[in-house]
């Protein structure tokens, strides 16, 4: 019986060790890139440590904005290699969480799902990024609250209007805050400007949008 | 009798705690990352088709995939040109009309995140998220 199950085991750990498996160092990558950075890009690296190759059937991002390419399309037993995973961060803010689905030939281990988590610094929070008035409203200011992201100092913004239709005032409120103030000039003609927000001493630039807008459908 | 069954349930409960909490700690970062959204701000293309005129569709897809085929009318509004596009579908929209994004297949996150700026930032009423995206209104065309 002894021997039974002694062999029993012992077929199991050969087979263990024989199969073809690739062993992630890691399957969640963080990025932290700066704000002129346009990729972000992560390295999953693994290795074969199984006595057969591995080969790897497909390999998808989740996402468009998100491209994976792997070496080598075989990795022998021993091998090592990665997988890379560039993320387009675009006008992308906040944290953005990417996902890479790579299938290998491993018949215990099809599927592996490498996480790139990618956490883009946003120096302004604008709130909000558009303001309107209805065709013939009274021509009130309207404010737009212009908040410092957390590891950055900004003592002074510049805002400007791309129609002379809007006005604009900003104030510092302290804390980080500056309130940017919204004004037509009167709201009979339908005009729009893009408002332009920049910090002192920063190539970054933000916007929003400002609208004399029709009235509403009726339905 | 009835306090060994309390004790066996507490025991039963601790050891399935164990697993649990250890699966919390070791998935941390792998929650899932897709934008909540409620059911009452998803649309079908049956209800945003009889909403008429009074809809604006959003393409979230990125612009190759626009630029290929898209929903007839649709506007174009990528987080890859966000800051270039938006002005173009405010210069669109007005005060009544509702807002429907979609992007491709159902597993997209492009259409939420969308809709999500279009809400918080922008902040639009009316933003809906089709369900099934531009496969679901394939199915339909």
């Amino acid at each position: 019986m002894k021997t039974h199950i002694f062999a029993f085991a012992l077929s199991i750990l050969i087979s263990l060790s024989a199969r073809a498996e690739l062993k992630w160092e890691q399957t969640t990558v963080e990025l932290h890139p700066t704000p002129a950075d346009k990729q972000a890009i992560g390295h999953f690296k693994y290795q074969n440590p199984g006595k057969t190759p591995v080969r790897f059937k497909s390999v998808h991002a989740s996402c468009g904005c998100t491209t994976a390419q792997t070496q080598k399309d075989e990795v022998p037993p021993g091998g090592t290699g990665e997988i890379t995973a560039t993320f387009n961060i675009g006008d992308r803010t906040g944290t953005q969480v990417k996902t890479v689905t790579v299938e290998t030939d491993d018949p215990a281990n099809t599927k592996t799902v490498l996480t790139l988590r990618t956490i883009i610094p946003q120096q302004l929070e604008i709130n909000p990024t558009f303001v309107f008035w209805k065709q013939g409203d009274k021509p009130d200011p309207k404010t737009i609250t212009v908040k410092v992201g957390k590891e950055f100092t900004v003592k002074h913004i510049k805002v400007t209007s791309s129609s002379p239709d809007f006005q604009t005032k900003v104030e510092e409120t302290g804390k980080g805050e500056f309130k940017v103030d919204v004004q037509p000039k009167e709201t009979n003609n339908l005009v729009a400007s893009t408002l332009t927000i920049q910090p002192e001493d920063s190539q970054k630039v933000f916007y929003a949008t400002a609208r004399i807008t029709n009235s509403p459908v009726v339905q | 009798m009835r306090s060994s069954l309390v004790r066996q349930i507490l025991i039963l409960a601790v050891l399935a705690l164990v697993p649990a909490v250890g699966e919390a700690i070791y998935f941390r970062h792998k929650i899932s990352w897709r934008s909540a959204i409620l059911p009452s701000e998803m649309v079908t293309v049956d209800q945003a088709r009889a909403w008429g005129e009074n809809v604006i569709w959003v393409d979230a897809r990125p612009d190759e995939e626009f630029a290929r085929d898209h929903i007839p009318a649709a506007l174009s509004l990528n987080e890859d040109r966000w800051n270039e596009l938006l002005p173009q579908f405010l210069a669109a929209w007005s005060p009544g009309k509702k807002i429907v994004v979609y992007c491709s297949s159902l597993g997209c996150n492009a259409s939420r995140e969308v809709a999500r700026r279009l809400r918080r930032e922008a902040q639009l009423p009316d933003v809906f998220v089709l369900e099934g995206g531009w496969e679901g209104w394939l199915k339909t065309r």
